[in-house]
């Protein structure tokens, strides 16, 4: 497997990253194509403030790419095309600032093809976000999965919309999606808008939304301890995000998301 | 003066009055057996002193070492020696069991507790509870058996060494094993001179520790105040003699539900 590692000041000019390891890979601008068998793995360690990666993936690829954002973010896109029994996995940890609108669409073309999407944001201060992340099946046994999860705090807001679209003719493929927000101050915003959009018989597809305050049982259960509730909030925001560190091989990485969480929350 | 003195207590929740002028007090190195039956005031109780959101204070004083316990915030008066072992813990995802437990621990000292230090009273207690050292390792309670997560509860209260333990309901769930492990542990615990309130519907565990004094709830009022013997009479007689002795009569439950007949429209009588 070959190990590809992406920051800050080299990923508006992707091929640069050729010098790094990939010589297999052939760049065009922004745009990856992962070749037919190969198996790749991804750290995009922050991103630039405009971000915008192609991705197509040939028959018989893998990719697992761990994104952590960390700075200030106007707009973030990314397009995965899939050919037969690709698969993409994606792990994003938002910790970024500011104001953005955020795309993600992955077209799973040909059959077979696989694409896991995993979210973790936080909102706090004025901060704005908006993900869209759709999954678009467009042949038969394709496998999707998109979670979403996120915190706001203060008087940040957050927003997970996207479409989960499957196509006629798409059978057996199987989609499902998830959205779940805590929200910790009552000026801070979450919204979820889920969509299924289904034109095919022979499929599974799923969906669920939650938005709802921490709760208050799990506060007091916590500083009946002793911990303050400034404590127990950052333990709780700690748990709630930490599913996303899976995604993360390094260890250090894991260890900036935890301190990222204890400076934000 | 005593270690816990309240003083006229009147709790409610959801615009409900449940405590009724609770007076109360507790002493180093007690063990009181709070009694009473369903519904009457004993859970408020407990969750009142620890300070749950949920139950508001309208009259009366509780005080703690002579300092005012309804102004400190939780997390104050599980620093200064209180500690409430819950009738259902909550599960809380993602929150690992012993992150929680460390940071419990810290927030009575001045200084962070080495690693070292930390799993070395974390193994001690986990045998003392004989809890599988793995729980400490899972999401907190999340995905416990009952009988785990009440160990989990008395494993807090070791590593915490609160200067008054309540204990609510702490042996229901447990098979007649795990009863004696925690019976085993309070015991230990009373020799050192803490104080506890436990409240149990059977007199199985007060047999094993030994209570020094037992209290009966009813109505949101403390009606019996006085000597062990009257768990055993409650155990044998139910609570019926106290109707009849103290001329007290003993309020039924509220039904929850709106009584909504047939023939009657359910949304109307929903709304009424």
């Amino acid at each position: 497997m070959e190990r590809l590692l992406i920051n800050k000041d080299n990923i508006a000019s992707l091929p640069l990253v050729s010098e790094v390891s990939l010589d297999t890979n052939s760049f065009n601008n922004e745009e990856m194509i992962i070749k037919a068998n190969q198996v790749i793995d991804i750290l995009i360690d922050d991103l630039s403030d405009e971000t915008n990666l192609k991705i197509n993936m040939q028959k018989d690829s893998k990719a697992h790419i761990a994104i952590l954002s960390k700075n200030l973010l106007k707009h973030f896109e990314i397009t995965a095309n899939l050919e037969e029994n690709a698969k993409i996995e994606v792990f994003f940890a938002d910790f970024s600032n500011g104001e953005s609108h955020n795309k993600v669409l992955i077209n799973l073309n040909k059959n077979n093809a696989k694409a896991f999407w995993s979210l973790a944001s936080l909102t706090n201060g004025k901060d704005n976000k908006e993900f869209e992340v759709s999954i678009l099946h467009n042949s038969t046994n394709t496998i999707a999965r998109s979670d979403n999860y996120g915190v706001c705090l203060e008087e940040g807001k957050l927003v997970f919309s996207g479409i989960s679209s499957i196509k006629k003719g798409a059978i057996k493929s199987k989609t499902r999606q998830n959205a779940k927000i805590m929200v910790f101050d009552e000026t801070a915003n979450g919204i979820t808008r889920p969509i299924l959009k289904i034109d095919e018989n022979d499929i599974e597809a799923g969906h669920g939304a939650v938005v709802g305050k921490i709760s208050d049982d799990h506060l007091f259960y916590l500083t009946s301890r002793g911990l303050t509730t400034l404590e127990a909030k950052k333990l709780i925001t700690y748990g709630y995000l930490k599913p996303i560190m899976n995604g993360f091989k390094e260890e250090r990485m894991k260890e900036e998301i935890s301190s990222l969480v204890e400076k934000r929350v | 003066m005593g270690k816990l003195e309240i003083k006229n207590l009147h709790a409610s929740v959801d615009g409900k009055e449940i405590l009724k002028g609770i007076n109360l007090t507790i002493n180093d190195g007690e063990t009181v057996a709070l009694l009473g039956p369903n519904g009457h005031g004993k859970s408020t109780l407990l969750n009142v002193i620890m300070g749950h959101p949920r139950y508001e204070v309208t009259e009366g004083s509780i005080t703690f070492e002579g300092e005012d316990v309804l102004s400190m915030s939780i997390d104050e008066r599980a620093r200064k020696g209180l500690f409430l072992g819950m009738q259902n813990p909550s599960e809380v995802p993602g929150v690992s069991n012993s992150d929680f437990l460390r940071s419990a621990v810290n927030s009575r000292r001045e200084k962070p507790i080495s690693t070292y230090n930390f799993y070395k009273i974390l193994d001690a207690a986990s045998k003392e509870v004989k809890m599988p050292f793995d729980l400490a390792t899972r999401s907190l309670n999340e995905g416990f058996s009952g009988g785990e997560k009440k160990r989990n509860e008395i494993l807090q209260m070791i590593l915490l060494e609160p200067k008054i333990c309540m204990l609510d309901e702490i042996d229901s769930g447990l098979d007649v094993d795990a009863i004696q492990v925690v019976a085993d542990v309070i015991r230990k615990e009373q020799a050192n001179n803490r104080a506890f309130l436990v409240i149990s519907h059977y007199a199985r565990l007060f047999d094993l520790i030994h209570p020094t004094r037992a209290i009966v709830i009813i109505n949101g009022r403390v009606v019996i105040d006085g000597d062990p013997s009257t768990i055993k009479r409650i155990d044998t007689q139910g609570y019926e003699f106290i109707k009849t002795e103290l001329g007290i009569s003993i309020e039924k439950e509220e039904p929850e539900m709106n009584k909504v007949s047939l023939g009657s429209c359910a949304v109307r009588e929903a709304i009424k």
